[in-house]
């Protein structure tokens, strides 16, 4: 914490400023890691962070500090999509892995018909061989390659213009985004 | 000047010259993203970032930069990085999910 006689954070260091006693950035910006606000006010600059931190309470402030951090972080690696970029991509591998998945339970159920002697006579048995599954997989891959879009895969997910390749997974994060989770993991 | 200002320099209440950098991908017709982008990253910061990429990118970059004002906007905490969260959460179950799914497939074949 700023004040006379301690050393001023790295936010009044970077704006050549007196640290006061209730610096607002003083708590999450220690002077012996310049690069974070120095990032942050690259981005946002120090007086819209400033207003963001101002704007929340105390306990949900470094929180909200990390985030920008990350996401300013992701602008100077990515000047186009910043995060975007990220999200899209992060997209792109939970529909993977629902593919794989809704695959991979198919076999299951085939393996489980096959199993199950009484149901042969009045049920069609198939099999999937590996035609099957690579028809399967690349009639789903080309939904995919229809959205190369970084940017349009993101916004669609965010303002619920979901079409129905993505509508899957989508939306178990469209409900997963009604309850947010703690985001820990992203920074611990 | 443009006769017909651009929604970042009306919102700015200022003109609108023909070289405006935000009068591309700020049309009046839609003075809300600007708004939000402005509140987030700052009419400075905005015009700074774009001078620095090439024209063609510009567009992506202000889309990019009004889906994450919007996030911001809307989860003050943690933005879009809930979103990167909530995802990273969602491939570890699938992940965990196939894995077992994958698991059971191969002791069913082996029974």
């Amino acid at each position: 914490m700023g004040g006379p006689g301690s050393s001023p954070c790295a936010s009044c260091k970077l704006l050549r400023r007196r640290c006061a006693k209730e610096c607002i950035f003083a708590p999450y910006f220690p002077p012996d890691d310049p690069h974070k606000f120095a990032i942050v006010h690259k981005v946002f600059g120090a007086s819209n962070v400033s207003k963001m931190l101002q704007e929340l309470p105390v306990h949900q402030r470094a929180d909200a500090v990390n985030s920008l951090v990350f996401e300013a972080n992701a602008r100077v690696r990515d000047p186009v999509y910043g995060c975007v970029g990220a999200i899209s991509y992060l997209q792109n591998q939970v529909t993977q892995l629902q593919m794989q998945l809704a695959v991979a339970q198919t076999e299951i159920l085939c393996i489980q018909m096959q199993h199950e002697p009484t149901l042969q006579s009045h049920h069609e048995v198939f099999e999937l061989d590996q035609d099957d599954k690579a028809h399967l997989l690349h009639s789903n891959n080309n939904s995919i390659n229809n959205c190369n879009n970084n940017y349009n895969l993101a916004y669609a997910m965010s303002s619920g213009q979901l079409n129905s390749n993505f509508a899957s997974p989508s939306s178990i994060i469209q409900m997963q985004m009604q309850d947010p989770l703690k985001q820990e993991s992203l920074w611990t | 000047m443009n006769p017909k200002r651009c929604a970042a320099c009306k919102y700015l209440r200022r003109k609108c010259p023909k070289d405006c950098i935000f009068s591309p991908y700020f049309p009046p017709s839609d003075p809300h993203k600007f708004a939000c982008i402005h509140r987030i990253y700052g009419a400075g910061n905005v015009s700074k970032m774009l001078q620095q990429l090439p024209v063609q990118t510009r567009a992506e970059a202000v889309e990019s930069l009004s889906f994450e004002a919007k996030c911001r906007v809307d989860d003050p905490v943690y933005g879009c990085v809930g979103i990167i969260s909530l995802l990273q959460t969602q491939i570890q179950k699938t992940q965990t999910l196939l894995a077992k799914t994958q698991a059971d497939c191969c002791c069913s074949n082996q029974t």
